[in-house]
């Protein structure tokens, strides 16, 4: 069967006016497979936000493929979602409608929209704050508005860049339960890069190690916890032997970048 | 204690109203008892009342404001359909922006006005020159806010529209509009003030009606109440205007707490 | 080739605008002797060079010189009163609520009315010498530096104070070590807009009911049809405005460079 995501030889090199060439990934290859949960990890400016930009079409690779489902990626599409770390909701809209977005964008009609909106509503223990707008909502809302409106088009994948970071850890904790009910029901396949290795690994099905600058796949460890996952894993020692094996790899790379960084 | 807190809530409003009409009623006492009121020189508060019914109802200042306000609806009317589509192109095209920058800040620091009134002897007298004025004086707030608006918008929003599929219109409706519209309301804001600066230089140099006009009448007939209440009548529209857009920008953009000093 | 290219790309900005105002100059020299004017319109024009040579010729003769000393001390009177009030009382509302309720209505109503609108009444109460110029300029001057500086103050970091005041400070020493030291961006950005309404002061205080001084000059010479007088006044005042603002926008770009908020004014 046709992985459904796959990466193969990308390379990206950034060009920025008066400034010296950036490479930010080299010859990175990737294999996902439909339903799959991978996290990607990796030191700073390793190239893995820029992958997911690849993913979900803004970006084009120098070279190298990037195939969904077979066929090549050439922009954004309907089957592939993000959520972004830093939220992204259009302040001068409502809840309700910034969950519309992409409906709206895809000219479906009002109507259709609203219900739909209002399943991701109740999924998302949202209700009662239809009509509240971003700024009144704390973190872990904003960021509950931005997964619904990333499924409201019912992706086949979705993109997640460091979604939690900006959330204090015990919102964090809940949505990452939260994300994992959620991607249990929907079957959908989730990439999602962090910088937390606890996180990575609690979550995913692979993690995905990415070198320092330019960004290749360095090494990846297959999570053989059970699902579902629950809170009292991340205590057990078979977990922090895990989170090791995932630290040692990563150490390597994060000293490269220091002595990279350092030059 | 009640009454203690409401206070509190509502300290700057009973404040600044307890000062006006402390002012009032002082300015009134004053020159009423205290110091003798010189006739050609000052006025008081009762007298100016007295005016201001008589010129409203009776005398012309009803038609003058209307004609002034022509004029500046005029002016202001092109200044937002000129000022608005040039800031848009030079937020948007950084070459746009550094060619036209230079020039228009230079045209925007010069005192304009000091143009007036060879405008006026070119244009002649009455409503041409006086909405050119206007249109040139106002034109400057709406480019440069709607130029700064455009520039600011949120690389992250427009990544979020195209990722969602959006194409170019989208971008433009549905993020880049909306985002700058609180800057337009703030330019406007400031061009209101210009404008009138423009409708007053036009009516004092060289006109035969308009508040500027009358103002300027008044005052070479010393007649004070008069004159005053011109200047209030002028006052009350400007801040009417100024903090009703005021009140517009906080409704556009409530997720903008605290900026921009008057 | 390829230098100029890199050349290009480094000093694009100024060559783009400089170009283009460079451009402007050079079609208003060179078109009106390639287009007729329809005959009304030539009596009132006039050409760069023209203008410059006039400039010259009003230094050479001496004519030029007392008006712009009028303006000048206009415009300074003005601009000191302004920033001698206009920082105490800005600090002052920006610290005391009570001050502040008091003052805002009139504050509000003053800055929202152009200060022109005053000018027959100044030169009613002050006659058509040098005061009522120096009064018109004051109060134009005065809002920009009196709101900034209120801004100013009342951004202040509540943080930073309680900090300052967990060691003890008095209201006086937070004032000094926190408050000003806040300010000044703002109040930088307020002495900038300052300058510029002062200029209008200047120029459109002498328009009307004056004897000398660059405005003055410029209204009585459009009358006499002179254009290139009118020019000459105006590109004095242009070149001043650019003279005296640009400086303090360098010291403005420094210093809100920690404070963005601050130079959101126009």
């Amino acid at each position: 069967m046709v992985p459904c995501i796959q990466a193969k030889d990308i390379t990206l090199t950034f060009k920025p006016k008066n400034r010296d060439p950036v490479a930010a990934l080299k010859s990175l290859t990737l294999d996902v497979s439909q339903g799959e949960f991978v996290s990607i990890v990796g030191p700073s400016g390793c190239g893995k936000s820029t992958f997911l930009n690849i993913l979900l079409g803004l970006l084009k690779p120098d070279t190298g493929e990037m195939r969904l489902n077979g066929k090549q990626i050439t922009g954004p599409g309907q089957e592939r979602a993000m959520v972004f770390q830093e939220f992204g909701l259009l302040p001068w809209r409502t809840v309700l409608a910034n969950i519309e977005l992409g409906l709206e964008l895809k000219g479906i009609q009002p109507s259709v929209r609203r219900e739909r909106a209002m399943e991701l509503i109740k999924m998302a223990g949202l209700i009662g704050f239809e009509n509240h707008y971003p700024h009144e909502l704390s973190g872990g809302m904003k960021q509950r508005v931005g997964l619904a409106r990333a499924l409201a088009t019912d992706p086949e994948v979705l993109l997640m860049d460091e979604p939690f970071a900006a959330l204090d850890a015990q919102t964090r904790d809940l949505m990452q339960a939260e994300l994992l009910q959620i991607w249990d029901r929907a079957k959908k396949t989730v990439i999602f890069v962090t910088h937390s290795i606890e996180e990575a690994a609690y979550l995913s099905d692979r993690v995905v190690v990415i070198s320092a600058r330019p960004g290749r796949t360095k090494d990846i460890i297959k999570i053989h916890l059970p699902r579902p996952r629950d809170y009292e894993m991340r205590l057990s020692p078979e977990f922090n032997e895990i989170k090791a094996g995932i630290w040692s790899t990563l150490k390597e790379e994060l000293i490269t970048k220091r002595a990279g960084d350092g030059v | 204690m009640g009454f203690k807190e409401k206070y509190y809530e509502y300290q700057r409003p009973i404040l600044g109203m307890v000062s006006v009409v402390g002012l009032v009623i002082l300015w009134e006492l004053v020159f009423t008892y205290l110091i003798p009121l010189n006739p050609f020189f000052f006025t008081k508060p009762s007298l100016i009342a007295v005016a201001f019914r008589e010129q409203i109802f009776g005398g012309s200042l009803w038609s003058d404001l209307v004609i002034s306000s022509k004029a500046f609806i005029w002016g202001f009317s092109l200044a937002i359909i000129v000022g608005i589509p040039i800031g848009a192109v030079m937020g948007w095209r950084r070459r746009v922006e550094y060619t036209l920058d230079p020039f228009l800040t230079a045209l925007y620091a010069s005192p304009l006005v000091a143009l007036a009134p060879l405008l006026i002897v070119v244009l002649g007298v009455g409503l041409v020159p006086k909405v050119f004025l206007v249109f040139l004086l106002a034109v400057f707030p709406f480019i440069f806010n709607t130029a700064a608006g455009v520039r600011a918008t949120d690389r992250l929003l427009i990544n979020v529209v195209r990722s969602f599929g959006g194409r170019e219109k989208d971008l433009y409706l549905k993020v880049i509009f909306p985002s700058t519209l609180p800057y337009i309301v703030a330019g406007a804001r400031i061009a209101i003030g210009r404008g009138i600066v423009g409708i007053l230089v036009g009516e004092f140099y060289a006109a035969s009606e308009g508040i500027g006009f009358a103002i300027s009448r008044f005052g070479d007939t010393y007649m004070l109440p008069e004159m005053f209440s011109a200047i209030l009548v002028l006052m009350i529209v400007a801040v009417a205007l100024t903090e009703g857009l005021r009140k517009l920008e906080v409704v556009l953009a409530p997720w903008r707490v605290g900026q921009e000093a008057r | 080739m390829n230098t100029l290219v890199s050349v290009y790309r480094e000093r694009e900005q100024t060559i783009l605008g400089g170009g283009f105002i460079l451009l402007l100059i050079l079609a208003w020299e060179f078109i009106p002797s390639l287009v007729s004017l329809p005959r009304g319109l030539s009596l009132f024009f006039t050409t760069p060079l023209t203008v410059v040579q006039t400039f010259y010729q009003l230094v050479v003769e001496n004519k030029i010189q007392s008006h712009f000393y009028i303006s000048a001390i206009e415009f300074a009177v003005g601009l000191a009163m302004a920033i001698a009030v206009g920082l105490p009382l800005g600090l002052v509302m920006g610290r005391s609520r009570t001050v502040d309720g008091m003052l805002d209505p009139f504050v509000t109503a003053f800055n929202a009315t152009p200060r022109l609108i005053f000018l027959p009444l100044f030169i009613l109460w002050l006659g058509i010498g040098i005061w009522s110029k120096i009064v018109i300029v004051f109060i134009g001057a005065l809002f920009p530096l009196l709101i900034n500086t209120y801004e100013g103050v009342k951004n202040v970091d509540r943080v930073l104070v309680n900090v300052v005041r967990s060691f003890g400070a008095n209201e006086w020493q937070v004032m000094k070590v926190v408050v000003l030291p806040n300010s000044v961006p703002y109040i930088i950005v307020g002495l900038r807009l300052a300058i510029g309404r002062a200029l209008l002061g200047v120029v459109v205080g002498e328009f009307f009911g004056a004897s000398k001084g660059l405005g003055f000059m410029i209204a009585s010479a459009a009358t006499n049809y002179k254009a290139d007088v009118v020019f000459v006044g105006v590109a004095i005042f242009m070149g001043l405005a650019l003279l005296l603002t640009l400086p303090v926008k360098k010291i403005e770009s420094k210093l809100t460079r920690w404070r963005p908020e601050a130079a959101k004014t126009f």
